[in-house]
């Protein structure tokens, strides 16, 4: 193993005692020729830990333990570093623009650590660095040129030059592809891909830029305030996050091949001088239980991914397995029998947007109302958070039944006519029995907030009929909220509503599924509709579930016959 | 407001402590300072504490009717530079284009220019007065302050609340009294505190070069006659007369350029962290 | 801007000074010239040779352009005019003057420079530390403290209290040199207090200028970069942190010349140092209008050629000042 860091804290002090904790506990290790891709937000300290491989820090900020084939650096004299640096562990900064000496020639400053490194004569290293230049694709006038007199994509090279020069086992690449434009970034990684091709040399890639760390790395670590929240293959980790921070994070970077809206992560990144106790994605994270907020989470290994999380990454919220439903006619013989849900298998995880897409009469309304407990299923089971719902009897059931709440399609329906708005939303907390009567009120007010509804006496003396469509959906949304529930699951929603309303109550559902991290499962027969919040899709035909994948994979490259067919019928203009 | 350093607060005080010299010099001082209160070249004594100077005069009260010249050189100069120096660089600075070119040209060149000997020039010509030394003093200063506030104005104008007001159909007027000239304000207390304690520098040195006016004993024409004194150095008269002096005026410049330092350190936070 | 345009504005700025020159004493109420020939002014000049001189010299009977065109040609052949008070002509006592000041000048500036190039980068590199904050508050001090004040007390100390130095002059009166370096070591013995003054008086800022453009530089990106490489401290400290701070030193080298003319006029008449500050001095006294004129113009002249030569000097130094915008 040629660099192992182990237990990496770097603190900054700041006024009085308390320091700030830019990078807490991180350890990461990286082979002769491998590659390792570090990404996060900005802030989470990954600009601090490529400093500290350089012992760039002031003396004293850096503990634990960062070790060179063996010999540890943490500690090592100002002179023990110089011949560290440059010569074992080169770094390509993030400011291209200043990164340069303003007042020497670019060649000179590629020469520099040649002749103070490798003792070479002025001539010898100006030979040197124009072959260096050769090999990043620069020409020989522009290592006679002063920086300001370069592009930036040139500085960027010129960079890359000086930072190749001593043949560094190691080189450290921070925010590469930061400034540029999507061209020469698109050159320079290709540039660097061949680099790290012609071999030896361990690359660490530093970036918020997954795509960049897709390219160029064999394994990522994801690093949140401070702290390693998963290590693993880099494909396999953008393929299949597995902690929430991830997940998150991969949702919100925009990439070509999807058609959904972006979505952020709720909340805002911590103070890094004041960050939460317990796990310090907790005050974001959907799934988060009370071990999170009181107990860190060690990095382990789960299922040759490295999660820290207490509950092992992403939670399975709702398991479906082999549900059936089967209706018969009324009074006709047994083969008269139409089998509405056949052998349905489905999970949704904790926070995720799930459309279930089929046309009228395949069965998705089925089997929307078997998964929230309305409707007994012939065979299968329903699971909720480890329990199993279809098994699970009175008070219990009563419970798990609250952290499920449907949508259903016709808000006309769903509501009692002689009931006002206040008592259809405070109707669910009446049944459970839920708090005092001031609190009851103060909760159907928050929910009706929530959903964009006025609170004043005269609205909560409205009536059903009082209230248009789109109104009545909100107050159907609101009444599902007041149980605070993990899942919601939508059945045709908005399919009621005039066009506008439409996109403003799914906008509103995406809105509360993101900031209250709810999980939703929307039944839609509109693809066209879902694959704008859905994170993945599930298409249902005949009573069976016929294709599931990631929203933008089903759309953009449908597998079943049937999936095409309901894109081919999905709303075009022109 | 950050918190004041030690040095600004020391600054303050010698401020204070001469200005009240300056307002009760009528009270404080023994003698009126032109009376012949004594022999020449007395050494001191209970009746003249610093002695007389060569025709006889208590020299502790020349030093302390001193203060009130330095102390109106200070303020006249200082305001009278900080005033051409806001017009031109607040003209600069807000018009910008060529108006702005050819002021700054001005400005370069007269900073370009050996100040002391254009000083002497204009003294010479002028006459000595002391309303004479305030105008060509202020006359000569102005540049630096303009260069400062032109770069404030021009920052400040750039400013997206600026150009807001503009488009809600500010006048000129208005976005240069509402929005600009309180953005300068701290500017122009720093320009004032250095702009005075250049002028005192300027003065006691005029008078102590013999452009002074020979008619208002200030601490630079008191520096000026004890030279003058054949042999000032082989006797130890230059202690209670030329040092008095000479001290006053280094202590009123120090404690104006100290409060100029924690002026400007209020100005810029960054600049703080520089000086720590 | 290059170097041909930048001579341009500095001639052109010495036209203005030419000119302001001619105008002051003319345009002024009560013509201070004029009063010089007239029998009932008290600045008379009984002198009838130096009278008829300076009245061939001024030509104040002839109209002004005449006047304006011949004061000019005048500068361009050497003729400064006449002093009154000596009865010389103005050029030949700028030339017996102008080395003393010459000598007095550089040997300051270039000891200064050199205290605060070496002391302001040691400080930057040890920023916050003690002796760092020591040499601040001491060179704030240094750097108000009125140049007359600190001139006198090294007078007091060094000639009159200590008495290792000669007091006052340029080098001993009357002394005939058996040798060169003789004459050498008495002007260094004579040069020691005015020039230790001068240095003194510029030291302040300049240390101040150069410890804050340092920790900017330190500041920059590049420093990061370069310490990153692995380069030995000198080459951080000298060759890159200090290279980079000498464009704003460099470029206050104008403001620092006219700082040192102003010095050096109180250090001469404060030491009776025979240079052009003693002239200025002498002649103020004497209300000799002529001399203070010429040299007023040739002082501003030097400085002036000073501040072009700094000009060119930071041409080399800073790249991006040179013409020529990107390469290819």
């Amino acid at each position: 193993m040629m660099l192992m860091v182990q237990d990496l804290r770097v603190t900054f002090p700041l006024d009085g005692k308390t320091g700030l904790r830019a990078v807490d506990g991180v350890s990461f290790d990286l082979a002769p020729g491998a590659s390792l891709g570090i990404v996060g937000e900005t802030g989470a300290g990954k600009t601090t830990i490529a400093r500290a491989l350089l012992g760039l820090h002031p003396p004293g900020c850096v503990q634990g333990s960062i070790r060179l084939d063996g010999r540890e650096l943490v500690g090592l004299s100002e002179e023990a570093w110089r011949a560290i640096r440059w010569r074992r562990i080169a770094l390509v900064p993030q400011s291209v623009g200043t990164a340069l000496d303003p007042v020497y020639r670019v060649g000179d400053q590629i020469a520099e650590p040649l002749r103070y490194h490798l003792g070479l004569s002025p001539a010898e290293a100006w030979d040197r660095s124009l072959e260096l230049a050769r090999r990043v694709g620069l020409e020989p006038r522009h290592l006679r040129a002063y920086p300001h007199q370069l592009s930036g994509g040139e500085k960027q090279r010129a960079l890359l030059a000086m930072a190749l020069s001593c043949a560094p086992d190691i080189l450290v690449l921070d925010e590469p592809t930061s400034g540029q434009d999507m061209l020469s970034r698109a050159r320079l990684l290709d540039l660097l891909d061949a680099l790290c091709r012609e071999g030896g040399m361990g690359l660490l890639v530093i970036s918020h830029d997954l795509a960049a760390v897709a390219r160029l790395t064999e394994r990522v670590a994801v690093l949140y305030a401070g702290q390693l929240v998963e290590v693993g293959p880099t494909a396999e980790v953008f393929q299949d996050p597995r902690h929430p921070y991830t997940w998150g994070l991969l949702h919100a970077y925009p990439d070509m091949s999807t058609a959904r809206d972006l979505r952020g992560i709720r909340g805002a990144p911590p103070d890094p001088a004041n960050p939460p106790p317990g796990c310090r994605f907790h005050p974001r994270c959907t799934q988060a239980i009370d071990r999170c907020r009181r107990e860190e989470p060690p990095l382990r290994e789960i299922g040759g991914r490295w999660i820290a999380c207490h509950l092992g990454g992403l939670q399975t919220l709702l398991r479906a397995e082999g549900l059936r439903k089967t209706f018969f006619v009324d009074g006709g013989e047994p083969e008269e029998r139409v089998e509405a849900v056949r052998e349905a298998t489905l999970d949704i995880r904790e926070g995720e947007v799930v459309a279930l897409v089929g046309e009228t009469g395949s069965g998705k309304t089925t089997l929307g109302q078997m998964l929230v407990g309305l409707l007994p299923p012939n065979g299968g089971r329903v699971v909720l958070e480890g329990r199993e719902l279809t098994a699970a009897k009175g008070k219990e059931r009563r419970a798990m039944m609250s952290r499920i709440q449907l949508i259903p399609q016709d808000p006309f329906d769903a509501v009692s006519p002689r009931l006002t708005v206040a008592e259809m939303v405070r109707e669910p907390l009446d049944i459970q029995a839920i708090g005092t009567p001031e609190e009851r009120e103060a909760k159907v007010r928050q929910a009706l907030q929530t959903v964009g509804l006025p609170t004043s006496s005269d609205f909560l003396a409205r009536r059903a009929h009082e209230l248009s469509g789109g109104q009545l959906q909100r107050v159907v949304l609101a009444r599902a909220l007041v149980l605070e529930p993990k899942l919601i699951v939508a059945d045709e929603p908005v399919s009621m509503l005039d066009p506008s309303e439409q996109a403003r109550v799914i906008n509103l559902l995406k809105e509360i599924q993101t900031e209250r991290g709810l999980a939703l499962l929307l039944i839609s027969h509109d693809l066209a509709l879902v694959r704008k919040i859905a994170d993945r899709i599930l298409v249902m035909h005949r009573g069976q579930i016929v294709e599931e994948g990631p929203g933008n994979r089903i759309v953009t490259r449908p597998e079943h016959e049937h999936t095409r067919v309901l894109l081919e019928a999905a709303p075009r203009l022109g | 407001m950050r918190r004041l350093g030690g040095e600004v607060w020391f600054g303050l005080i010698l401020l204070a402590l001469c200005s009240a010299v300056a307002v009760l010099a009528p009270v404080l001082a023994p003698y009126d300072p032109r009376a012949f209160s004594g022999q020449p070249l007395e050494r001191p004594s209970r009746a003249h504490p610093l002695g007389t100077n060569d025709v006889g005069q208590d020299i502790l009260s020349e030093l302390i009717y001193g203060a009130r010249v330095s102390l109106t050189v200070a303020l006249a100069a200082g305001a009278g530079t900080v005033l051409l120096g806001l017009l031109v660089g607040g003209m600069a600075g807000y018009a910008g284009g060529w108006l702005d070119q050819a002021l700054m040209r001005l400005v370069d060149g007269m900073l370009s220019l050996p100040r002391l000997p254009l000083l002497i020039l204009f003294a010479t010509f002028l006459g000595s007065g002391l309303p004479q030394t305030i105008a060509v003093i202020s006359f000569l200063f102005w540049p630096t302050t303009a260069r400062v506030v032109r770069a404030q104005v021009q920052s400040v104008r750039q400013r997206g609340y600026v150009r807001m007001a503009r488009q809600f159909g500010a006048s000129h007027p208005y976005v240069f009294l509402r929005h600009i000239l309180p953005a300068i304000g701290p500017l122009i207390a720093y320009g004032l505190v250095t702009s005075a304690g250049h002028a005192v520098a300027m003065e006691a040195g005029l008078a102590f070069l013999g452009l002074g006016d020979p008619l208002v004993k200030s601490w630079g024409l008191m520096m000026r006659f004890a030279l003058n004194l054949p042999g000032l150095f082989l006797t130890d008269r230059w202690l209670w007369w030329l040092l008095p002096p000479a001290l006053c005026v280094t202590l009123l410049i120090l404690a104006l350029a100290l409060m100029g330092i924690g002026l400007e350190q209020n100005l810029n936070p960054r600049l703080a962290r520089r000086w720590r | 801007m290059g170097v041909g345009r930048r001579a341009f504005v500095y001639l052109l700025t010495f036209w203005v000074i030419l000119t302001l020159n001619f105008l002051l004493p003319r345009l002024l109420p009560g013509d201070p010239l004029a009063a010089l020939l007239d029998p009932s002014s008290s600045d008379y000049v009984y002198d009838p040779q130096v009278r008829a001189a300076l009245a061939a010299y001024y030509g104040l009977d002839r109209p002004l352009p005449e006047q304006y065109g011949r004061y000019l040609l005048g500068i361009l052949t050497g003729d400064l005019g006449r002093s009154i008070r000596l009865n010389r002509p103005v050029a030949e006592l700028v030339v017996g003057h102008l080395p003393w000041t010459l000598l007095l000048v550089g040997t300051a500036l270039l000891f200064s420079s050199a205290l605060a190039l070496l002391a302001g980068t040691e400080s930057a590199w040890r920023r916050g530390s003690w002796a760092d904050r020591g040499l601040v508050s001491a060179s704030i001090l240094l750097a108000n403290v009125p140049v007359y004040f600190a001139g006198m007390m090294l007078l007091l100390l060094f000639g009159a209290r200590l008495r290792w130095l000669p007091l006052a002059g340029g080098r001993t009166p009357f002394a005939r040199y058996p040798s060169a370096l003789a004459a050498a070591l008495d002007i260094g013995r004579h040069l020691i207090l005015p020039a230790l003054t001068l240095t003194l008086a510029m030291l302040g800022a300049k240390f101040l200028l150069v410890r804050n453009a340092t920790v900017n530089v330190l500041g920059e990106d590049f420093m990061l970069v370069a310490r990153a490489k692995g380069l030995p401290e000198g080459r951080l400290k000298w060759g890159h942190a200090l290279r980079n701070a000498l464009l704003p030193f460099v470029a206050h080298l104008a403001a620092h010349a006219g700082m040192a003319v102003t010095g050096a006029v109180f250090i001469e008449t404060l030491f009776s140092y025979p240079g052009m500050g003693r002239l200025i001095f002498e002649s103020v006294t004497a209300r000799d209008y002529p001399v203070i004129q010429g040299a007023f113009l040739v002082v501003s002249a030097v400085v002036l050629t000073a501040n072009f030569l700094a000009d060119i000097i930071n041409l080399h130094l800073d790249p991006r000042l040179r013409e020529g915008g990107a390469v290819g």
